[in-house]
């Protein structure tokens, strides 16, 4: 690992001491108040094995690659989330250009909830950080196969959302079932869609589950997947929640589990998610990652209430972990074989209906996905989305053109966009070009165009 | 009038002044070791020969009498009794010392979390009482937040063996970083003794030339302290030198500069950047045997090059070597040096013009290059080396960590204005290395003795670290090693903690004789942070540090004394 081959692991530590989404909300200024406390203590930045880097902003252009932002990308994020978004980037480029093996992106606010569509904030995020990372990467470093691991108890249906027709980026979510926690999705059945079969991989744990199931399925699914996908690049999302004293989770996972989790996956970047037991757990956890990731020895870093052997895992979760890793082993196997749904296509294209809840603002947004079927790339994208009261009763179009795009789908999106624009059914209109790195908007009240 | 004496390598400069104006200076050989004493009162007795010493304010030195003492390890072994409880294996950070790693934790919140074991305690100081230790440095990994460990463990040593002399981590090493802590309680416990007998020395040498001066002695960040208080902390007088020069200029130039100090030396170049008028500190400590400390040090980089440094031809280019073997060879020395160069190019008129040609030829002939080229060839090495140097300086200002959203967006570049050269091989070098860096250049008059004025200029800096926990209804002075509780926890503000520090300092600044106008205090630091407990405040955590302002008492350069040697 890391400490063996002379090459650092590079720290961006944002803890937004000035930022809260409210005073007394879980994402507020004191979150990582205890982990600077304990890592500036332990001295890790003075290992050789470890580099500080302070975070760079992102542009605003690197946000709009990913998210159609309503009305405009500046209108749903603040200096921080530039920071967080910023902080992940720098690292991609450290560890691309090879002056760091790896990287921990310590940074609030979080993002994985939020999708490719943003009317606001959704469990405490705004802006997507380990999304804004993979297209960039495709963009400026011509990666174009990656991994994203998603460690939060929560599922990253955000980040599920946006790569769920993308073949070359397999999404692996392991979390706390949504039956039983926001945001409420994340179950086995949630598999990608029509060209992208298997490349989404969500494994829902009951809740109390101990790191005894969590290696298992490390061991048994998640390393055995990656194996076959051969990614380029390995992003965890390194949400802490699924700790044993999180106050929103209630997950067994100590801060072992998770450095071993860390070791073993060997992630290019993790990006701090959720973890919301800001004196019990982050402190730990949070060096347990970074010890685990300088390839250093993690065994003396501990809970002061935890003794090896307190949480065991019942034989009832035992064998229903197993069950499911077997039945999303199923799917991987079949991930090249799947035909679908034909209730879900209209001629060229394939539909789909969604209804996503804004937990922080409390309001609803209704979706209508539409993908061009095409043989010869993954299709462009047409989104209509609409939030009741907020622009009146009409909705925004949102096309997306993928990296890969053939000159068809490019052409019709375009044409698509160009078309819409008069019709004044929509109040804006999006055209986000990722193969030309294009990405512009329109305002059909005063017929206002920009480039975001 | 005030004295500066500062002791650098080669030499031991003063300078006696009075109302802006530089009265006399010297300049003698330094002596090592045991003799460093002498060398200091000769300069001493050479600028005071005039003088009534009644009418002497303070005499300030800056001395390498630390760096010395560790460098030849002249000092009783000292054994560490480490509490580092759970997290990072401290053998990670190998403190080269006798080490004992004793049960016990404290958390970040300064909590309880492992208990001391007496019996323990007990067992090690009789092995250590056996291999013969009496100085012992004890240091808890958050000792800052809680002493308590600490000064258990102090007591019990204190109860067996009162004689031995003990060093809490806690009073040495206030920031959180227990590495460097450990480093610096270890360092201040091995030079106590030898330092103790220095400062005795040095009172007796004034006790004999009638000075009742005020006495102090520079510190690592451009500060001063008493004589007699520098013995509780010697480690903060560790390299002083740089921050002696970078003093001096900064009395030497206009206020508010932004400028690059150039130390040019015989092998080495020291660098350090005053920006808008004060000189920077250093993100990380003081780097004392490779290792950091907790010592608040002026950001300085030495680059290895310098006027007397040795050139080698090395395939088809010039290697500079990082070591000398006497004078440049224009002066009579026995190998070519970057000196010889300057004098080729009529930079300088130091030495003999044919013997610095010929010092050129020596490297031409095998390379096949001109007089002229060869000298061009080395000064461009020189001041690329140099100016490459500055450069990053900068850049990794620029780049320390911030951890507020404010910090990051008010990050931004700034470029010297002026490069001023002091030391003694300055002269050649400054006018090409300031026009790398499109600057003014500058030598000031008064260049060669710049250290010894930055030290007479220099003045007292005190701070104080306030720790205030609403929550656990305490607060710590954590360079007094005090820990008292809050009596109003619910309204204890940060108006509230800020008054606790300013009476603190105040009150530690009349223990070091030092005068303090309350409305002058620096706040460096001010935290607060709302506890949140399920929705609800539970507390308010506050981190303040403030200090005496920082800055020179006053100014050189009125009257004649701005003729500057502008190039």
């Amino acid at each position: 690992m890391a400490g063996s081959i002379n090459k650092k692991t590079g720290l961006i530590f944002f803890p937004a001491f000035d930022w809260a989404i409210s005073p007394t909300h879980p994402e507020r200024e004191e979150r990582l108040l205890y982990t600077r406390d304990q890592i500036f203590e332990e001295g890790i930045m003075d290992l050789p094995q470890v580099v500080e880097y302070t975070p760079s902003l992102a542009a605003i252009h690197d946000i709009a690659r990913v998210h159609f932002c309503v009305p405009r990308v500046e209108e749903q994020i603040t200096e921080a989330h530039l920071i967080a978004a910023g902080a992940g980037i720098l690292l991609v480029d450290e560890v691309i250009s090879g002056r760091i093996e790896n990287g921990f992106s310590m940074i609030r606010p979080p993002g994985h909830h939020a999708m490719r569509v943003v009317h606001g904030n959704r469990g405490f995020c705004n802006i997507n950080n380990e999304a804004i990372m993979v297209d960039y990467l495709r963009s400026r470093h011509g990666i174009k196969r990656v991994a994203i691991i998603d460690t939060d108890a929560h599922h990253g249906d955000g980040t599920q959302d946006i790569f769920w027709h993308d073949p070359d980026v397999l999404f692996i979510s392991l979390h706390q079932d949504g039956r039983t926690i926001f945001p409420g999705t994340g179950f086995t059945y949630e598999l990608g869609g029509p060209g992208a079969f298997a490349r989404t991989v969500n494994i829902p744990l009951l809740p109390g589950t101990t790191d005894e199931s969590l290696h298992y399925i490390l061991d048994n699914l998640i390393l055995p997947v990656l194996n076959d996908f051969k990614p380029e690049f390995i992003i965890n999302s390194a949400g802490q929640d699924n700790h044993y004293t999180d106050p929103l989770g209630s997950m067994k996972i100590t801060a072992q589990g998770y450095a071993r989790l860390t070791e073993k996956l060997r992630p290019d970047v993790a990006v701090l998610e959720g973890g919301y037991a800001i004196e019990t757990a982050l402190p730990h956890v949070n060096m347990a990652i970074i010890l685990a990731l300088a390839g250093l020895d993690y065994s003396g870093v501990r809970e002061p209430d935890y003794w090896p052997g307190r949480f065991k895992e019942t034989p009832e979760r035992t064998k229903e972990v197993r069950r499911m890793v077997d039945e999303l082993l199923g799917y991987w196997e079949k991930r090249d074989n799947y035909k679908p749904d034909p209730r879900n296509i209209r001629g060229n294209y394939y539909l789909r209906e969604k209804e996503i809840f804004y937990d922080t603002e409390y309001f609803v947004e209704n979706q209508v996905e539409k993908l061009r079927l095409c043989t010869d790339c993954q299709g462009y994208l047409a989104i209509e989305s609409s939030v009741d009261s907020t622009y009146g009763r009409k909705g925004i179009l949102c096309i997306s053109i993928p990296f890969s795009a053939c000159p068809k789908c490019r052409e019709e999106a375009i044409n698509l966009y160009l078309r819409q624009k008069g019709t004044g059914k929509y109040r804006y209109i999006y055209l986000q070009d990722k193969s030309e790195d294009a990405f512009m908007g329109y305002n059909t009240n005063n017929n206002e165009e920009w480039y975001s | 009038m005030y004295v500066g004496v500062d002791v650098g390598g080669t030499f031991t400069d003063a300078v006696l002044l009075e109302k802006n104006h530089v009265l006399a200076t010297a300049k003698v050989p330094t002596k090592g070791g045991e003799e460093l004493l002498i060398s200091i009162l000769e300069a001493l007795d050479s600028v005071l020969r005039d003088v009534d010493p009644a009418r002497l304010k303070r005499v300030v030195f800056s001395t390498t009498i630390i760096t010395n003492f560790i460098a030849s390890h002249k000092y009783d072994d000292v054994a560490l009794l480490l509490i580092p409880g759970p997290g990072l294996d401290c053998n990670y950070f190998n403190f080269n010392a006798k080490t004992h790693i004793l049960s016990g934790a404290i958390d970040y919140r300064g909590r309880e979390i492992i208990t001391l074991k007496e019996e323990e305690i007990e067992a090690v100081l009789s092995e250590l009482a056996l291999e013969g230790f009496n100085k012992i440095g004890v240091v808890g990994k958050f000792s800052p937040r809680n002493t308590a460990h600490e000064k258990k463990v102090a007591a019990i040593v204190k109860g067996r063996y009162p004689d031995w002399h003990v060093e809490l981590g806690s009073r040495i090493g206030v920031q959180l970083n227990f590495p460097r802590r450990v480093h610096t309680t270890y360092l201040t416990c091995a030079t106590y003794e030898p330092y103790h007998k220095f400062v005795d020395s040095v009172r007796q040498a004034l006790v004999k030339r009638e000075i009742c001066a005020d006495i102090y002695i520079l510190k690592a960040d451009g500060g001063t302290m008493p004589l007699d208080n520098s013995e509780e902390l010697p480690v903060e007088t560790i390299f002083s030198g740089p921050a002696a020069s970078t003093l001096g200029v900064q009395a030497l130039i206009p206020p508010r500069e932004t400028a690059v100090v150039v130390d040019v030396g015989g092998t080495t170049t020291d660098l350090a950047l005053i920006l808008s008028g004060q000189p920077l500190l250093s993100a990380k400590g003081a780097r004392v045997e490779n290792r950091l400390t907790q010592v608040r040090a002026l950001a300085v980089k030495s680059v290895p090059v310098g006027g007397d440094s040795v050139l080698k031809c090395s395939g088809n280019g010039i290697d500079i070597l990082p070591e000398r073997l006497g004078m440049a060879y224009c002066m009579g020395g026995p190998v070519p040096t970057p000196t010889d160069a300057l004098r080729v190019l009529e930079l300088t008129r130091l030495g003999d013009e044919e013997r610095a040609r010929e010092a050129m030829n020596l490297l031409g002939n095998v390379l096949g290059m001109g007089t002229e080229e060869v000298a061009e060839k080395v000064i461009n090495m020189v001041v690329g080396k140099i100016t490459s140097e500055v450069q990053n300086m900068f850049l990794e200002w620029e780049r320390e960590p911030a951890y507020r959203v404010w910090e990051i967006l008010h990050k931004h570049k700034v470029r010297p204005e002026m490069v001023v050269g002091v030391g003694g091989g300055a002269a050649g070098f400054i006018s090409l290395v300031a026009g790398e860096l499109g600057c003014r250049s500058i030598i000031p008059r008064y260049a060669s003795v710049a250290n010894a004025i930055g030290a007479a200029v220099a003045m007292p800096t005190l701070q104080i670290n306030l720790r205030a926990d609403t929550e656990q209804g305490y607060y710590i002075i954590q360079e007094e090693g005090f820990q008292g509780s809050i009596k109003n926890r619910r309204s204890f503000n940060k108006q509230n903690a800020l008054d606790l520090a300013r009476e603190w300092l105040i009150k530690r600044a009349q223990k070091y004789g030092v005068e303090v106008v309350p409305a002058e205090i620096e706040i460096i630091r001010q935290e607060a942070f709302n506890m949140i407990r399920g929705w609800v405040t539970t507390g308010k955590l506050f981190d303040v540090t403030i200090q005496t302002p920082r800055g020179i008492i006053e100014r050189i350069g009125l009257g004649e004394d701005t003729l500057w040697l502008d190039q």
